[in-house]
C-alpha cells in the first residue's frame, strides 16, 4: 500500500486532526518524514483534481475537511449540523485565557470588569479551556489555559496563529507585563 | 429658526440612550459611551461620561445583584475620579497625577482583549464553513437514567386509551370544595384493601374516586405506608402499573 493512501484512510475515517506521530502509527514502514510527503501527495492531489475537500492543518495535525466554498451548499442540509457558534462573553473570556495563560480567574474579572466564572465553566465543559496549573498567592488559584480543541474549534494550527498583541489594533503600552502578578494574586 | 430646537446642543449628551442589556459589563458600557462619541480615550471628559453612565445604570436595579454590584463598583470609580480632578495632586516629582491614568489603562487592556475576541470570532467563522465528515456536536450526556429507553406504539396507544377510559374530571370552573381527602383515612383503605388479598393495583385503589386529589393522596398514603414498613411498592418499568403489596409480619 503507497504511504498516501494509508494515510488518506486513516485521515479519511478520523473525526479529530491527526498529528504526524499518531499517523505514523498506522503503518510499520512510516515514520513522521514520511507522513509529511504523504500529506503533501494528498494535497497536491486534492488540488489537482478539484475535490471538495482538503487536507487542512489544524492543532498540530491534520485533518481532511471540506472547502470553504462548498459552504453554502452544506447549510442546505438539516443533516449536516453547524459548528455552534460561542457567546461574545465566551470569546472574550477565551482571548484573555489565550493570550495570558496560563491565567487565574481574579485576573480574568479585572480585565473584563464582570464575574467570569460561569463562562469559565462553560468553556471548560465545552474542553476549550482546562486547568493547567495553580497560582502563587492566597488560595492558590486555579490557572487555567486553552486546550487542542480550542485550536481544532478556530482551525488554527497552533497558538501561533492567533494574531500577535501587538498586531491588534488596540496595543497595550507598558504594564502589560505586570500582567502575571495580577492574576496570581487572589482567587 | 433656533428656539425650535428641543434641546439645547451641550444638555443633548445627557439624552444619550443605552441598552443596558446590551452590555457585558461596566467597562462595556464605558467603552461604548467613549468610542461612540468620538471621546478621546485619553482625554476622557469624566463630567459627562459620569453623567451618561450613571443614567444608563439607573435601571439597573432590574438586573441581578451581582451584575448591578459590577456597575455600581464603576460608578463609584467614576464619581471618585470626578471629585480628584477637582483637585490635582502632586507626586514627590511635582508631576501632577492625571486621576484618570488607572481607568485608561484598564479600557484600553479590555478594548484589547475584545479586538483578539473579534479575531477569535472571525477564524471560528472561518472554521465553520468547513466541515469535517459526519461531523457530530459534542455535547455532554443528558441525565437520562429514568426515563423509558424505549417504548412501542402499543403502548403509547394503551397508555392512550387508559386516558380515554378514565373520567374526564369537569373543568375547575364548576367544580365545588369537597371534603377535603385525608390522609389517615387513604392510609387505613390501602390497609384494608390488603387484608382482602396479598396484592392491589394502585389504579384500583384510586378508580372508584377517579379525581386527581384522591390519586395524589393515596399515592402519598402508599409511600408513607411504604416508609413504615407495612407495605412494598412495586413497579416493573416506569409508566408500567403500579402494585402494592401486603408486607408480611415476619420480614419486619
Amino acid at each position: 500500500m503507497r504511504p498516501s493512501r494509508v494515510v488518506e484512510a486513516v485521515l479519511f475515517a478520523s473525526q479529530t486532526p491527526l498529528s504526524a506521530a499518531e499517523l505514523a502509527r498506522a503503518g510499520e514502514d512510516l515514520d513522521e518524514d514520511a507522513v509529511e510527503a504523504a500529506v503533501a501527495e494528498l494535497r497536491a492531489e486534492y488540488e489537482r483534481e478539484g475535490r471538495a475537500f482538503g487536507v487542512f492543518e489544524v492543532a498540530g495535525g491534520w485533518q481532511i475537511l471540506t472547502r470553504p466554498e462548498f459552504a453554502p451548499v452544506l447549510e442546505r442540509f438539516d443533516s449536516v449540523p453547524a459548528n455552534p457558534r460561542l457567546s461574545a462573553p465566551a470569546l472574550e473570556t477565551l482571548a484573555i485565557v489565550a493570550y495570558r495563560q496560563p491565567v487565574g480567574r481574579a485576573e480574568i474579572e479585572e480585565i473584563r470588569g464582570v464575574g467570569s466564572g460561569g463562562v469559565l465553566k462553560t468553556l471548560q465543559e465545552r474542553e476549550l479551556v482546562e486547568v493547567v496549573g495553580r497560582g502563587e498567592g492566597l488560595g492558590r488559584p486555579l490557572l487555567y489555559g486553552t486546550t487542542r480543541r480550542f485550536l481544532e474549534h478556530f482551525g488554527f494550527r497552533s497558538t501561533e496563529d492567533l494574531p500577535r498583541p501587538e498586531e491588534l489594533p488596540v496595543v497595550l503600552s507598558r504594564r502589560n507585563e505586570d500582567g502575571r502578578q495580577d492574576g496570581a494574586q487572589a482567587g | 429658526m433656533l428656539q425650535a430646537l428641543p434641546a439645547a446642543p451641550q444638555e443633548q449628551p445627557d439624552l444619550y440612550q443605552v441598552d443596558l442589556e446590551r452590555f457585558q459589563g461596566p467597562l462595556d458600557l464605558l467603552l461604548h459611551l467613549i468610542r461612540n462619541q468620538d471621546v478621546d480615550i485619553f482625554d476622557i471628559p469624566i463630567a459627562r461620561i459620569t453623567q451618561q453612565f450613571l443614567a444608563a445604570i439607573e435601571r439597573v436595579d432590574r438586573l441581578e445583584l451581582e451584575r448591578a454590584g459590577e456597575f455600581l463598583e464603576m460608578a463609584a470609580i467614576l464619581v471618585r475620579i470626578k471629585a480628584q480632578m477637582l483637585f490635582p495632586r502632586r507626586t514627590e516629582d511635582g508631576e501632577e497625577e492625571d486621576p484618570r491614568a488607572e481607568l485608561v489603562r484598564r479600557l484600553l487592556e479590555y478594548e484589547h482583549f475584545r479586538e483578539a475576541a473579534g479575531h477569535l470570532e472571525a477564524a471560528e467563522r472561518e472554521r465553520a464553513r468547513r466541515w469535517t465528515r459526519g461531523w457530530v456536536e459534542v455535547r455532554p450526556a443528558p441525565p437520562l437514567a429514568d426515563a423509558p429507553l424505549e417504548t412501542g406504539w402499543d403502548e403509547v396507544w394503551d397508555a392512550v386509551l387508559r386516558l380515554a377510559a378514565r373520567d374526564a374530571e369537569p373543568p375547575p370552573g364548576y367544580r365545588f370544595g369537597g371534603r377535603p381527602v385525608r390522609m389517615d383515612e387513604k392510609m387505613e383503605l390501602v390497609l384494608a384493601a390488603l387484608q382482602e388479598s396479598r396484592r392491589v393495583e394502585f389504579a384500583a385503589l384510586v378508580s372508584p374516586w377517579g379525581t386527581r386529589m384522591h390519586a395524589v393522596v393515596s399515592l402519598l398514603a402508599c409511600l408513607e405506608l411504604a416508609k413504615r414498613s407495612q407495605v412494598r411498592v412495586r413497579q416493573a418499568a416506569p409508566f408500567a402499573p403500579l402494585w402494592v403489596y401486603r408486607r408480611r409480619a415476619e420480614e419486619g
